[in-house]
């Protein structure tokens, strides 16, 4: 697989309009929102130790992240149903091919999201950390909308059109409840604590945030990570050479 | 001369392929063999398996049975090798791309595609390459999936009812395009059901149907074989059982009537029957022959024997206990590429009568 094909597709996914919608502005709006509402005042947050407006700029450019690799299951679905997935079957490129150009193009788009949001945050609420900092917060985001990104391929793979919208609604808000994102964990009941351990939104906020604090230990969140990775990639590999056939 | 005395491997050898979804047999055993440079027509009424079997021959779906090679190798290695183009059955282009961006997109894809503008050129794109897919006509997105699949400037086209969709004028466009690619000696095979398509654009025709080749040989032959060539003319002697008598006994009549001082003679030997007509009669002028329609020629090998229709004056035409036609020695290739695989003449095969189908 080239780099130019590479290179085509992830642009291509950026200009997208309604991926565009999900994954900068909605994100964007909260942030502003909850920023303009409580950033101000430099409290910190008890748990991490950061600046409130970090952990509310961590948690947004998180969600816009997430959103942005799964808002690709869209993208599949679309191709899938109209074949364009066959005219490629007719390229040199592998299923693993197609497979590493989506994840790569969820990936790009969610590191332009990520990238975005920290942006905003730091020039509108001044949000201060060093620029190493940032940069690993943005690196620790980035690592953890990995799953998200193979969720979404998954997805795409397998939804109808008519059920992209629902399936994919249905993996949004059980990942954000049950990973914290919404509702903080300290609330709710003690197994629910549990489950958040093994979802990848739950981590995905927490290494934001261990990248932010520039420390943590990473090897739960890697090992969480890396099992959720291999095991969605092997789903997609499967699935993909079922649908090679075309019946 | 025969296939195994060219050294290059054919560009598509299908060796008793067969595929069946579900009781159907979609694919029923059928063996073919394309030479580089051949312009093939798979004709056939829908459901008669053309597209499976360019499914199969692709290696984009498993063969129940038997086996598909292009080059001598796997379908996939020629792929790989951008060696294949093809405009597929539910293959379609993303609707919120315009035609360069998406004619780019495989390029990159490809290993040594041509480039983007000359890929849209050759396929007649230049004006539509900034217009939206979802924009385009039926016409013009034939004419982008073209573009789309000469983009790896490929030896093998494969075009699964390219012009389906599309006006008369259209048509006319996209093979005088589709010429243009060819001339250089590449190989296309394209399914149609138009019988026209097949005839004026192919030089040989693959008839399918129920999953089986029924017939297979060049659109002449193809024709003559079903219904041989039609013999008109005006005559100036008289009419009489004895003159009846000698006409019929013409090379090749199938069936001989007059009207007025014009006779309509059939015979699977026309040229024989012509001269052999020539040289009895210096009264004979106004002299037509022509071949039979391929509607004729289509109804004939893909209805089952037993619901034949009787032609008038015709006898019933029994299903192909046909005597192989020679090889059209000489036959003007298509735009100039060297007929050179019709080592034989057509094979009709019989069919046996297929419960449910007709």
């Amino acid at each position: 697989m080239s780099i130019a094909y590479l290179r085509l597709e992830s642009l291509r996914q950026l200009k997208n309009v309604r991926s565009t919608i999900f994954t900068f502005a909605v994100p964007l709006v909260m942030l502003l929102l909850f920023g303009g509402i409580y950033g101000s005042g430099g409290q910190f947050d008890n748990v991490t130790g950061l600046p409130w407006i970090v952990v509310t700029t961590v948690q947004m450019a998180g969600y816009g992240g997430m959103m942005a690799a799964l808002g690709q299951a869209f993208a599949i679905v679309t191709e899938r149903s109209v074949g364009w997935n066959r005219q490629l079957r007719l390229t040199p490129l592998t299923g693993m091919g197609y497979l590493v150009s989506k994840v790569v193009a969820a990936l790009v788009v969610a590191l332009v999201s990520i990238v975005a949001l920290i942006v905003v945050s730091v020039i509108v609420f001044h949000a201060s950390l060093s620029p190493a900092a940032w940069a690993m917060a943005a690196l620790g985001l980035w690592l953890g909308v990995i799953p998200f990104a193979l969720i979404a391929v998954l997805i795409g793979q397998f939804a109808r059109p008519q059920f992209a919208q629902p399936l994919f609604m249905v993996v949004f808000f059980g990942m954000a409840i049950l990973g914290g994102l919404w509702v903080p964990l300290s609330v709710l009941p003690v197994w629910m604590k549990d489950v958040a351990q093994i979802v990848p939104s739950y981590w995905l906020n927490r290494l934001g945030q261990m990248g932010a604090r520039l420390g943590g230990d990473v090897l739960e969140p890697a090992l969480v990570l890396l099992a959720w990775t291999v095991v969605l990639g092997a789903f997609i590999v499967w699935r993909y050479r079922r649908d090679a056939a075309r019946q | 001369m025969n296939a195994t005395s060219t050294t290059h491997a054919p560009a598509i050898r299908l060796t008793d392929l067969r595929k069946t979804f579900g009781a159907l047999a979609a694919v029923d055993g059928i063996d073919l063999t394309i030479q580089s440079g051949e312009v093939v027509a798979l004709l056939g009424p829908n459901g008669a398996g053309k597209s499976t079997t360019i499914d199969l021959a692709l290696g984009l779906a498993d063969p129940a049975s038997g086996s598909a090679a292009l080059f001598g190798g796997q379908p996939r290695e020629a792929i790989v090798a951008g060696r294949v183009g093809a405009m597929l059955q539910g293959g379609a282009l993303l609707p919120t791309m315009t035609v360069a961006q998406s004619v780019a997109l495989i390029a990159a894809a490809h290993r040594h595609p041509l480039p983007v503008w000359e890929a849209l050129e050759r396929a007649g794109c230049t004006e539509i390459a900034r217009q939206r897919v979802s924009r385009l006509s039926g016409g013009q997105m034939q004419r982008a999936r073209f573009a789309v699949a000469i983009v790896s400037d490929p030896d093998l086209l494969v075009l699964d009812e390219p012009t389906a969709a599309m006006d008369v004028e259209a048509r006319r466009a996209f093979w005088q395009s589709m010429r243009e690619f060819t001339d250089a000696g590449r190989t296309v095979v394209f399914a149609t059901h138009y019988l026209d398509e097949a005839d004026a654009y192919a030089d040989r025709i693959v008839m399918m149907a129920a999953g089986r080749v029924v017939a297979d040989g060049t659109p002449g032959e193809v024709k003559a074989v079903v219904s041989g060539r039609r013999i008109r003319a005006s005559f100036d002697f008289a009419w009489t059982a004895e003159v009846e008598a000698e006409l019929r006994e013409l090379p090749g009549v199938r069936s001989l009537e007059h009207r007025g001082d014009v006779l309509t003679l059939v015979s699977d030997e026309s040229d024989a029957a012509l001269r052999t007509l020539l040289s009895h009669h210096d009264d004979v002028h106004d002299i037509e022959v022509t071949a039979h329609s391929m509607d004729d020629a289509f109804l004939a090998l893909t209805v089952t024997p037993s619901v034949e229709p009787v032609e008038a004056g015709a006898g019933p035409r029994v299903m192909p206990s046909v005597e192989p036609v020679e090889a059209g020695a000489g036959r003007a290739g298509f735009d100039g590429i060297d007929p050179r695989a019709h080592e034989r003449g057509p094979r009709i095969a019989t069919r046996p009568a297929i419960g449910g189908l007709s």
